[in-house]
């Protein structure tokens, strides 16, 4: 077996298993699952620019409650059809993302990550505070994607557009951009230097960043029917983050399998009561000590070895 | 606006400025010697504020004591996390230091956060605080537990800035802010020295919690609004600066005081209150990243 037959049978394999899921599950854990892809989505959205551009943020939650948000206001006040409104969230998430990484171009590390918590928070904040439109923290009803869908239809069009979504993050930083994205991420002067486009792809990677984040909120608000400003609070974008670096950041699909992963354990372990997150806060701490490329990355890194040491691969 | 309203406001946002002071202090030390913002600022004063509850209202001590246990127990818990978590940062076993400084910090509060919650329930307690009653100066009536707890932070503070002044561990740690490498020649255990300062800092947001704990109330959650304060201000006055800090939570203090009466409608005044501190610290960010007093660099 190849490392490219390795990569191709854990797909397939993965793939097969979620196909089946629906079939062997009850409804109460399909609907579960179909949470978890949410988290899959934005996960692996956070990931592609963490993990690879190496651009730390924490408004991937805010980003995804203004794409909810802003699908939800055109759906009740334009008219629009949902999957219209759903794609101007996209647009909006994209578009405020493109500003905010041209805004902080100058700015790394701690500086970009306390950028990035501000705005978040303003987000949050105003959404809150303007309930004459939101409806601020009751929360605004939505109306459903499908009309009278079924969880089963419900599961099938997230997992649907969790993989579109992993195979045009997987084509794209497959392609030149994506080895842009990675050399600012090593050396963003020698990059610059060697003709890369720095200002150009930073901006770039956080507005790509940031509509798959606003498609994620998007789809989950109109699943739900009912979006409140919390899916944008700090606390739930340590939970991405969690799920993240548990399955491993410098994936997206290692991040978005930790995604679903997640949130299936956090169901499951219900009866832990809110024991059951300080596990995971205590798992996020180990792994990011001991296991960087998180827990199927490790995994994966394991399988490739042992292929290696019986010479199997080139 | 009357001249006892003006005093009044200005007062208040005094004695706030003293508590946000003393977080941003712990945070700007921790900066200037570890280059770490430490994501996890605002769990440490929340867990300040549990130690002086459980330390006062469970053990029944005098508060006097329950504040020194809050800045020993803290004091210990920074030395302890510095030792387990942040030591990679600094001695290469961390592949981009930066990244998991950040991941590391953020990590650790969500686990601290979700921990209180489990171990003390989201319900808020109230501890008994230095002192009752109010205070009379000359026409303005001060409520006495915030005096008494801005007079202890600011003895604190004094303190603080003579140890770095005067002792021989201050100008170690003034030293390893200014250069690493050079501290490093004369002799200084740079080791020793960041697991002094990220103790220090913890235990100065410790205090800080347990000094606000029962003037406000001991929540989990209790961490969150102050420290994005301490951001602002470490931001406002220059990541890493002493003075820096100090300016800066007189400035937030005063903004934050004022700011709220200039608004007419109280409801929505209310709701963005937390908002300002936040802008600021955008636009400190994007226009002079380096603070008013931080040194430039090429890139923030």
């Amino acid at each position: 077996m190849t490392l490219n037959s390795l990569r191709a049978t854990g797909l397939a394999a993965t793939l097969g298993i979620f196909i089946i899921l629906p079939f062997v599950l009850e409804d109460y854990w399909i609907y579960t699952v179909t949470i978890g892809f949410y988290y899959a989505i934005l996960a692996a959205s956070w990931a592609l620019l963490v993990g690879y551009v190496g651009r730390i943020s924490f408004a991937q939650t805010a980003m995804a409650g203004l794409g909810g948000y802003a699908s939800a206001l055109s759906v009740q006040h334009i008219g629009l059809p949902p999957v219209i409104g759903l794609g101007f969230g996209v647009l909006v998430a994209g578009l405020i993302g493109f500003v905010i990484g041209r805004l902080t171009l100058r700015l790394h590390g701690a500086y970009l990550g306390l950028t990035t918590i501000a705005f978040a928070e303003i987000l949050r904040i105003t959404i809150t505070a303007e309930y004459s439109l939101t409806e601020g923290s009751r929360g605004l009803q939505v109306a459903a994607l499908i009309e009278g869908g079924t969880r089963v239809e419900y599961y099938f069009l997230f997992l649907a557009v969790t993989v579109a979504c992993l195979a045009l993050m997987t084509w794209l930083l497959r392609s030149r951009i994506g080895l842009f994205f990675q050399s600012i991420r090593e050396d963003e002067d020698g990059a610059a230097s060697l003709g890369v486009n720095v200002t150009l792809w930073k901006t770039v990677a956080f507005a790509i960043s940031s509509a798959f984040a606003g498609l994620a909120g998007g789809l989950q608000a109109h699943f739900v029917q009912l979006i409140t400003p919390s899916m944008m609070s700090l606390q739930e974008m340590g939970l991405v983050l969690a799920m993240a670096v548990i399955g491993g950041f410098h994936n997206v699909f290692f991040a978005a399998l930790g995604g679903v992963g997640l949130q299936v354990l956090l169901e499951a372990l219900r009866e832990l009561g809110e024991w059951r997150l300080v596990v995971f806060g205590l798992l996020t701490l180990l792994i990011l000590r001991l296991m960087p490329n998180g827990i199927f990355g490790a995994l994966f890194d394991a399988l490739a070895k042992r292929l290696m040491r019986n010479g199997n691969d080139k | 606006m009357s001249m006892v309203a003006i005093l009044e406001q200005s007062l208040n946002g005094l004695i706030v400025s003293s508590f946000y002071a003393l977080a941003a202090l712990g945070l700007a030390i921790i900066f200037g010697v570890l280059r770490v913002v430490n994501f996890a600022h605002g769990e440490l004063y929340m867990l300040g504020g549990y130690a002086y509850f459980l330390a006062v209202s469970t053990l029944g001590m005098p508060p006097m004591l329950g504040i020194l246990v809050a800045t020993m127990a803290l004091a210990a818990v920074g030395a302890l996390v510095e030792w387990l978590l942040i030591r990679p940062v600094y001695d290469g076993r961390a592949d981009r230091p930066e990244e998991y400084s950040i991941m590391i910090t953020f990590a650790l509060s969500i686990l601290l956060l979700n921990l209180a919650n489990s171990l003390f329930g989201p319900w808020p307690r109230r501890p008994e605080p230095l002192f009752r009653g109010g205070v009379e100066l000359g026409e303005l009536i001060v409520s006495g537990d915030r005096l008494a707890a801005a007079s202890v932070a600011m003895l604190l503070i004094a303190i603080l800035l003579a140890g770095l002044r005067y002792t021989w561990a201050g100008r170690a740690v003034r030293a390893v802010s200014q250069n690493r490498e050079a501290a490093a020649i004369f002799g200084i255990s740079v080791t020793r020295v960041g697991m002094l300062a990220f103790a220090t800092g913890a235990a100065l947001a410790g205090t800080a919690g347990a000094l606000m704990g029962p003037v406000f109330n001991v929540v989990p959650s209790m961490g969150i609004i102050p420290v994005i304060k301490a951001y602002v201000i470490v931001v406002l006055g220059g990541l890493g600066s002493i003075p820096g800090a100090i300016i800066g939570a007189i400035i937030l203090g005063q903004v934050e005081s004022f700011a709220t009466i200039l608004i007419p409608d109280p409801s929505r005044a209310l709701a963005y209150k937390d908002a300002y501190g936040l802008v600021l610290l955008v636009g400190i960010l994007l226009l002079r990243p380096e603070g008013l007093f931080g040194t430039k660099g090429r890139r923030a």
